[in-house]
């Protein structure tokens, strides 16, 4: 015999402090913007990297360092980052409130969501702002052709 | 137990009881008691409207209101109460429009009116549009309305509060108080469903508004709550009960379920058909054919029955056929119809006929009141602080047939009038002592059903009862029947005496309440049939088959049954014997003389 | 367990009711019987006619079986909101829902409601769900004096908000909803539904207010829309929609 299993029966409930503010507000409207920007800039991406040329095969350290030594490619890339990791966490912030219970398990994924959208955005744009596309003493087979030139 | 004070009590929370709380909450320090969430009351079933004469969309007056209330009602309606309904009709409707109620609206804006039985321009002349409604949902809209706006006054409401028993300071049920002998309301006692524990409050005004008492019958549009408790326990007190024997029986119930299906079936062109096939009310009412009024109507159906022509299986119902009108049609003017003839009985309107039987609808009689709604406990005096409105009273507006739409005007006119006066008379009324055991009768018989180990089901008896009455109370009656159900009713409450209930815990038992209504309903039918027996007439709801004309030279007078019980004589079962005794009250006749009721 | 659908007694008529027998399982909680706090499933096979609801099925277990099932339930024909129920898993009115439409060859399950706690059996606590109701300001609110008549609305600014006063407040929708189960914090689709039932009428004045307050945390914001509601709505009220509608007027109203 299968039933689905029902809980126990709840202690009566109270409305925690109202939060008045437009927060979920923003959160809301960005994700759907986000959202549509997000798929322009992924789409971009994925012709751009797969397609477009040589397409796949063109892909290597060399087409990296060449795309990020213009500063619109750097741009772009940096959006679609920052985008994607802010768009992602505030899906799973919701995810969490949705499906978290406790407020003790709601704070610790919430604090471990975090730490992870920190670092991922820091090292992220680190990367970006502060890449070498010609890396002294690499193997120049590896490098985009522009490097020569230095 | 616990004991509270407040300076008005209102019992019942469904269109009356809020329509007073919201007048007296503003005036005194209030309290609302009811045995469901206020939005759960009964007034939200009603769908047809609410008649004010607004002339919004053509030319209408009170008067005319009137002459149609008293003519519906086969001229036992107290004209001055008619009067006073049908002026305050049109600020009920405004009050209620600026609470917020979503009104229909004509195309310039304003509360939109439609047609309805029994309302006319002029005396009679032609049908006129008087009905205010929110599409097919008028009584829906009005309760939640009225309950928005106790929200918004912050009314003080004891939800799922069972009121057991109402305090006075005489014992009117055992002994004879003379005549202009002062008689006051102290409390009342209530019981907490989800705890089990009792309740006593007292108060300096008490509002008695619990509906009608339906579940005295089987077949019924009633919901399973409207057990008559105001009414009963006012007849338990020794306070009279006016008119118990009309009860309206509305044609068009869903055969043997009794859900209504509104008188705009037959107004958008529905036909009532015999198990032949044939439309039988042209040979009952040749001219007005399906469109007689209610209870016409009901008569012939269920003669249609009795003399073997009903259709289905156990020929026991007829026929509303509804499958020559276009289905688009069907589906604009009758959606909550058609959706219950799916529901409940799998049958397709735009192509089958749907079976109808008429159902108990709404008991005209009750707790007699005056127009200003003071309970009276003889035909003169009132008691002090008890008021009365809505299904529970009998003012008497509605008198032997209620007219449609009169309802849900009835209980916001009376309503709000109950709650001015019972704020009122609290601002100058001191509080009536209780005594320390007021709820010690009430908490001995909860305790002696609860503990009995076993006995009488209470379904059993309550089966009993409502078969017994649709059989010998019901649209038709006779001497011989009602003679029948009488003998029922009497062995029934013997071995109510006897009931026990399966569930012995304290919370949210109710099991034991069904046990106590049961009480109520045994108590009011038999008070319907005593008087159903004495009144050798037929006029509006009430119709008996040996006297099948109105008789106004004996008749034309209110019944006021009391039950005078004597404790000390009290016999093993611990049921004291009682006796009903009937008394007539005059009609109050202002403007009308009585005619032939013709339409 | 198995339960049968073949015909018992004679051979039935044209026309005729037929009668079946179903196993309804039912979830009861009584607190003061011998299990306590647990709560378990009761299984009674009963023989029911075609036309009989989820609600008959009950009645005829407290008649004529068990005294101590507790359900709330009033006018039996889905106008008062008594008694929505999980029936098979999906929120309903017990009295709208004929057994014959169900699937009677397995039993029926018959649950209280989620996500509001349960005092007894089929019966849970409202209180929560009203709460919800009264925070959102369920009246009309308006400014200066009374007018002396009524009020003008049009027929087409009455049409906007009519689907929300359908609302019977039986609490089928917000008790379906996934977002209010986990913590009952949300407020829930009927309240915003009887939100919109205001904020969409030409004569209120408070609609600021209100969206201020389904602005909140636990308000709108938290709808994922799953349509769990309109699905459950026994008054086929677009609740989803609604919801829609009120986050577009907080939107139009912050930019």
């Amino acid at each position: 015999m299968s039933t689905p299993v029902i809980t126990a029966p709840r202690s009566p409930y109270a409305r925690r402090k109202t939060t008045r503010g437009n927060f979920e507000l923003y959160g809301w409207v960005f994700m759907r913007i986000s959202g549509v920007v997000l798929v322009a800039l992924i789409f971009t991406h994925l012709f751009v990297n797969l397609l477009a040329g040589e397409g796949i095969n063109a892909i290597d350290f060399a087409f990296v360092a060449g795309k990020w030594a213009s500063l619109p490619w750097r741009i772009v890339d940096l959006i679609m980052l920052w985008l994607a990791m802010m768009h992602g966490t505030n899906g799973v912030r919701t995810i969490i409130n949705d499906y978290a219970e406790k407020d003790r398990t709601r704070g610790i994924l919430k604090v471990l969501l975090y730490s992870a959208f920190v670092i991922v955005v820091v090292t992220g744009t680190l990367v970006i702002f502060t890449f070498d596309p010609c890396p002294a003493g690499a193997d120049p087979a590896l490098l985009a052709d522009f490097c020569k030139q230095l | 137990m616990q004991t509270h004070q407040y300076d008005v009590v209102i019992v019942g929370a469904g269109g009356a009881g809020m329509r007073a709380a919201l007048e007296s909450s503003t005036r005194a320090r209030t309290a609302v008691i009811s045995k469901l969430y206020p939005t759960r009351s009964h007034t939200g079933a009603a769908q047809g409207g609410m008649c004010a004469a607004l002339a919004n969309v053509e030319e209408d007056n009170w008067e005319w209101h009137t002459f149609d209330t008293v003519k519906g009602g086969d001229y036992l309606v107290d004209q001055d109460a008619a009067e006073v309904m049908a002026k305050e009709a049109i600020d009920a409707v405004l009050d209620l429009e600026r609470m917020g109620l979503p009104f229909n609206r004509t195309p310039e804006g304003k509360i939109d009116q439609r047609r309805f039985g029994g309302h006319t321009r002029n005396h009679g002349e032609a049908a006129v549009r008087r009905s205010c409604y929110a599409a097919d949902r008028t009584g829906h809209m009005i309760l939640q309305t009225l309950y928005q706006n106790c929200v918004k006054n912050d009314v003080e409401f004891f939800n799922e509060f069972y009121v057991l028993d109402i305090i006075l300071d005489k014992d009117l049920a055992h002994e004879d108080v003379p005549e202009g002998e002062p008689v006051s309301v102290a409390g009342v006692v209530a019981y907490d469903l989800a705890t089990g524990e009792i309740h006593v409050f007292r108060a300096k005004s008490v509002i008695l508004a619990t509906g009608g008492a339906g579940k005295i019958f089987k077949t019924t549009s009633n919901a399973h709550t409207l057990t008559g408790d105001g009414m009963a326990l006012a007849l338990r007190r020794g306070l009279p009960l006016e008119d118990m024997e009309f009860f309206q029986f509305h044609p068009t119930g869903l055969a043997g379920l009794g859900i209504l299906l509104s008188e705009a079936a037959r107004g958008e062109g529905g036909i009532l058909r015999n198990g032949d096939g044939e439309r039988f009310m042209e040979r009952y009412a040749p001219t007005i054919k399906d469109l007689a009024p209610r209870d016409i109507v009901a008569r012939s159906m269920a003669n249609e029955v009795r003399e073997g022509r009903g259709a289905g299986p156990n020929k026991d119902y007829v026929l509303l056929d509804l499958t020559h009108l276009e289905p688009a049609h069907i589906d604009a003017k009758l959606p909550d119809i058609t959706e219950f003839a799916r529901t409940y009985l799998g049958i397709e309107p735009y192509t089958e006929p749907v079976p109808v039987y008429p159902t108990a609808h709404y008991a005209m009689g009750g707790v007699p009141t005056n127009i200003t709604t003071e309970v009276l406990r003889n035909n003169t005096d009132v008691v002090r602080g008890l008021y009365a409105a809505g299904e529970v009273a009998c003012v008497s507006v509605h008198g032997s047939n209620r007219l449609g739409t009169n309802s849900l005007l009835d209980i916001n006119v009376f309503g709000k009038r109950a709650g001015v006066a019972a704020a009122e008379y609290a601002a100058s009324a001191a509080f009536v002592d209780m005594p320390d055991d007021a709820a010690a009768g009430t908490i001995a018989e909860l305790e002696a059903m609860r503990s009995r180990p076993d006995g009488e089901r209470v379904a059993d008896l309550r089966r009993e009862l409502q078969e017994s009455m649709d059989r010998g109370a019901q649209v038709f009656r006779t001497e011989a029947s009602l003679t029948e159900t009488l003998a029922v009713v009497k062995d029934l409450q013997k071995r109510y005496g006897r009931v026990s209930v399966q569930d012995k815990g304290r919370l949210f038992n109710t099991d034991l309440l069904e046990a106590v209504e049961l009480g109520f309903l045994l108590d009011l039918a038999e008070v319907v049939v005593v008087g159903a027996l004495e009144r050798k007439e037929s006029r509006g709801g009430h119709f008996r088959e040996d006297y099948p004309d109105r008789d106004d030279a004996n008749f034309m007078v209110h019944t006021m049954a009391y039950r005078r019980g004597d404790a000390a004589a009290a016999d093993a079962a611990g049921i004291p014997p009682h006796e009903i005794r009937l008394e007539p009250k005059p009609v109050v006749v202002t403007r009308y003389q009585p005619m032939e009721r013709k339409y | 367990m198995t339960a049968t659908i073949e015909q018992t007694g004679p051979a039935t008529s044209v026309g005729e009711v037929p009668t079946f027998e179903v196993t309804l399982r039912v979830r009861r909680f009584l607190p003061e019987g011998p299990r306590g706090d647990e709560s378990y499933w009761d299984d009674h096979v009963l023989t029911m006619h075609g036309t009989d609801r989820v609600l008959d099925a009950l009645h005829k277990i407290k008649w004529e079986q068990d005294g101590s099932l507790t359900f709330r339930r009033s006018c039996a024909h889905g106008i008062c909101g008594s008694d929505a129920m999980r029936i098979n898993g999906r929120n309903r009115l017990a009295c709208k829902t004929l057994l014959k439409d169900l699937d009677i060859r397995k039993p029926i399950t018959v649950e209280p409601i989620k996500g509001l706690p349960v005092i007894k059996d089929l019966v849970v606590d409202m209180e929560p769900f009203f709460a919800s109701y009264r925070e959102i300001m369920p009246f009309l609110v308006t400014s200066g004096n009374q007018p002396s008549a009524e009020r003008i609305q049009s027929p087409e600014q009455r049409a906007v908000y009519d689907d929300t006063t359908k609302c019977i407040l039986c609490a089928a929708c917000t008790s379906s909803c996934p977002v209010f189960w986990t913590d009952g914090q949300y407020f829930g689709p009927a309240a915003i539904v009887n939100a919109h039932r205001f904020i969409f009428d030409s004569r209120d004045e408070a609609a600021t207010q209100r969206l201020e307050i389904l602005n909140d945390k636990e308000g709108v914001w938290r709808c994922r829309t799953t349509f769990n509601c309109t699905e459950a709505c026994p008054r086929g009220i677009e609740i989803t929609k609604a919801i829609a509608e009120v986050k577009r007027a907080m939107i139009t109203r912050a930019f």
